[in-house]
């Protein structure tokens, strides 16, 4: 049988343009010990993060640590990523290890940092399909907001209690089918009714832009990555209305 | 336990599409497998039809009536419609039963009017959360199995289902890039609840005298290749994706052992490698479901399928009629071309033709070509002494055949994303129980409401 003499006829590598070899993080402290601390952050290291930590705070504040160790390398995560050098798995296990460290360092103080704010996340009832919403968490998180997780297949009942009861900055739904999504509206719908109107992120599988902003509250996540940069609007002040504007159109 | 340990056909070469060596007949004079290729059909109901019985019950009818008016239009031999329920009508099992009788009796209308051959697949529902119940005794289980029986009993000729056994490991260990509780959460776990599952689906499918066909590890290596998704995509790496795919082959199998009999449900993509072992036949789905997600293996994938389908098509008009119907049509052209190779003889010339296209497009597909989908089944049968032992050495096959062909290019990032993985899949203990003890204790620690007396542990 014949073969194939020039593929590029046929498909275009476009993944392999400018993949060259990894360029690696460009931040480093001169203080061995939070080398170690950004290293780990770097590298997604659970593994060590407590040990490299606790070092740390043997000759340093805790807020030294959270500062220059642990958000700095957080920082440079989401530059990385940005950039297109990390994919997501990175991002993750950085941000597990700088939560671990984090709370290591909060022990010591003594208190909790302030967050940023509250965000509301669920997935829509009836649907288990629930692993965007918990990147969602994750980034959030390692974002530096408070994050309640309703879980999955939550009932609209329980949403709109939850959002009466903690008043977050930003509600998030997740849902696969477009036949569970229509929980969504319902939601709106109630909370708009009693008086809320809190920016509502609704994205994920089957979600359209369309379908979204044909409710008031709804603003379309088309990426979790989204996340924490529509949180820190809703906390600047931006109303759903805005935030639509914004990233929606 | 494994069962399978030898393969069905004596080399990759013997495997075509609209072939398997155990075909399966059913519904109104349909035969799958036996020498010719079917569309199988997905509609997807409008959001809000949901609501009741009744308004989904009526979509349904209208979307079926819209797909068997198409296969007249056209000349369409035969189709399947696959009935993948929504959570209503698994949650409601009258609901599921109802809409089972509609679809056949629209069948049986077309069949006594026109000939059309005709089959029902319904899809089940599993919407079991095994980080909170006990998925071995809850109502999503008691009512899973209940709608098994209304659909049975009301005329799908098929039963399936996309389990998700496992799903809590591998949601956190696949945006980990964590091959080792990948492997446990697809391998180890998921193939332990597919063998509980599977022999009470099968009872039922027995009980009704209809047909078991097939699971697919949608739940867990497509949520891999979705992330991984196509070339600017940066959420899971490809090769980390293929790899998951073939974890997820010898996952997938265990309905078979447990009797079902195909044809298997079409998302699986890694079904070549199951046909491969077990000649039973398989439905596929590539460039044609393009309406409901994107994948780099659109022609490749249909190489060997006996069904060849859409995935879901939510209904709505289009200019050349509703979805359903255009995507009927489109489907039943790729078919008439492929069945027309098979007429002329030349079905080995146009399975070249897709394997070409798309062979070194990505990953999956490399994997997934016919010949190397026969060496990871190899791997796979000739490592049966455990469910964990032959998936993670279908992982270890599919990673050397993407390290040993230089065709296959990736960028520094996939290639150590793939040696990484390979490290760590040559580090693992060799006996399962090993293996089970070390995962129980990394991941109880890490993903809260885990348990593995969801798993028979």
């Amino acid at each position: 049988m014949a073969t194939v003499a020039n593929y590029a006829n046929i498909f275009t590598r476009y993944d392999l343009i400018g993949a060259g070899a990894a360029k690696g993080a460009m931040v480093s402290s001169k203080d061995t010990a939070l080398q170690k601390v950004l290293e780990c952050v770097l590298e997604g290291d659970s593994d060590n993060i407590a040990a490299v930590v606790n070092e740390a705070l043997a000759t340093k504040d805790p807020m030294t640590v959270i500062n220059d160790g642990l958000i700095r390398g957080m920082n440079e995560v989401s530059r990385l990523w940005d950039e297109g050098e990390y994919y997501l798995p990175q991002a993750i296990v950085a941000s597990d290890a700088m939560l671990q460290g984090l709370d290591i360092c909060e022990k010591k103080l003594g208190q909790s940092l302030e967050k940023k704010g509250t965000v509301i996340t669920h997935t829509a009832e009836g649907d288990i399909h629930d692993l965007g919403q918990k990147i969602v968490n994750a980034l959030l998180r390692a974002n530096g907001y408070n994050v309640i997780d309703l879980g999955k297949d939550v009932p609209v009942d329980d949403v709109v209690a939850a959002v009466k009861k903690n008043k977050p900055v930003m509600v998030t739904g997740t849902a696969l089918m477009t036949t569970t999504m229509t929980a969504f509206e319902r939601i709106s719908n109630r909370l708009l009714k009693d008086g809320f109107e809190t920016p509502f992120v609704c994205g994920g599988g089957a979600v359209s832009l369309e379908y979204v902003t044909g409710y008031k509250l709804g603003v379309y996540g088309k990426d979790a990555s989204q996340a924490p940069g529509m949180a820190n609007d809703a906390v600047n002040g931006l109303g759903w209305t805005d935030m639509r504007e914004k990233w929606n159109s | 336990m494994p069962k399978y340990d030898k393969m069905a056909y004596a080399s990759a070469g013997e495997m075509i599409f609209g072939t398997a060596k155990n075909p399966v007949k059913y519904g109104r004079d349909f035969t799958v497998g036996g020498g010719q290729v079917f569309p199988e059909l997905v509609p997807h109901p409008r959001p809000g039809t949901e609501a009741t019985k009744k308004t989904l019950v009526k979509e349904y009818e209208k979307m079926v009536t819209d797909v068997l008016d198409r296969c007249v239009a056209i000349g369409i031999p035969g189709i399947q419609i696959e009935l993948e329920h929504v959570y209503q009508m698994t949650k409601n099992p009258d609901w599921g039963g109802e809409i089972a009788s509609a679809t056949k009796h629209l069948q049986e209308e077309y069949h006594r009017k026109y000939g059309l051959k005709s089959g029902i697949r319904a899809t089940i529902a599993d919407y079991r959360k095994p980080d909170e119940e006990d998925i071995r005794n809850s109502v999503a289980i008691e009512t899973s199995l209940k709608t098994f029986e209304t659909s049975a009993a009301g005329g799908a000729d098929v039963l399936s289902i996309e389990s998700v056994g496992g799903k809590e490991i591998s949601d956190y260990t696949i945006v980990r890039q964590d091959i080792r509780g990948t492997l446990f959460g697809i391998g180890v776990l998921g193939s332990r609840d597919m063998e509980y599952m599977w022999k009470k689906i099968v009872d039922i499918a027995n009980k009704y005298g209809v047909t078991p066909g097939g699971d697919t590890n949608c739940a867990q290596a497509n949520v891999a290749m979705f992330m991984a998704g196509g070339y600017q995509d940066r959420s899971v790496p490809h090769t980390f994706a293929a790899l998951t795919r073939a974890i997820a082959a010898a996952r997938s199998l265990v309905a078979y052992e447990q009797g079902a009999k195909g044809p298997s449900k079409d998302c699986g993509y890694e079904d070549v490698i199951i046909k491969s072992i077990t000649g039973n036949p398989i439905a596929m789905e590539g460039k044609t479901c393009a309406c409901a997600h994107s994948d780099l293996l659109g022609n490749l994938v249909a190489a060997c399928c006996d069904l060849w389908s859409n995935e879901a098509v939510e209904y709505h008009d289009m200019f050349g009629g509703t979805t359903v119907a255009v995507f009927a049509e489109i489907l039943g052209y790729d078919v008439a071309l492929m069945n027309t190779a098979i007429q002329m003889g030349h079905e080995k010339v146009l399975q070249e033709l897709m394997v070409q296209s798309d062979k070194y497009r990505d990953t999956h597909g490399f994997i997934l070509c016919p010949e190397n989908a026969y060496e990871i089944g190899k791997a796979i049968v000739g490592n049966n002494t455990s469910y964990y032992a032959r998936a993670k050495a279908a992982a270890i096959k599919a990673g050397q055949l993407m390290l040993g062909d230089s065709k296959l290019q990736m960028s520094a990032f996939e290639k150590e994303s793939l040696e990484s993985a390979m490290r760590t899949l040559d580090s693992l203990p060799e006996k399962e129980e090993d293996f089970i003890s070390e995962c129980a204790d990394i991941y109880k620690k890490l993903i809260p409401g885990f348990t593995l007396a969801n798993y028979g542990l």
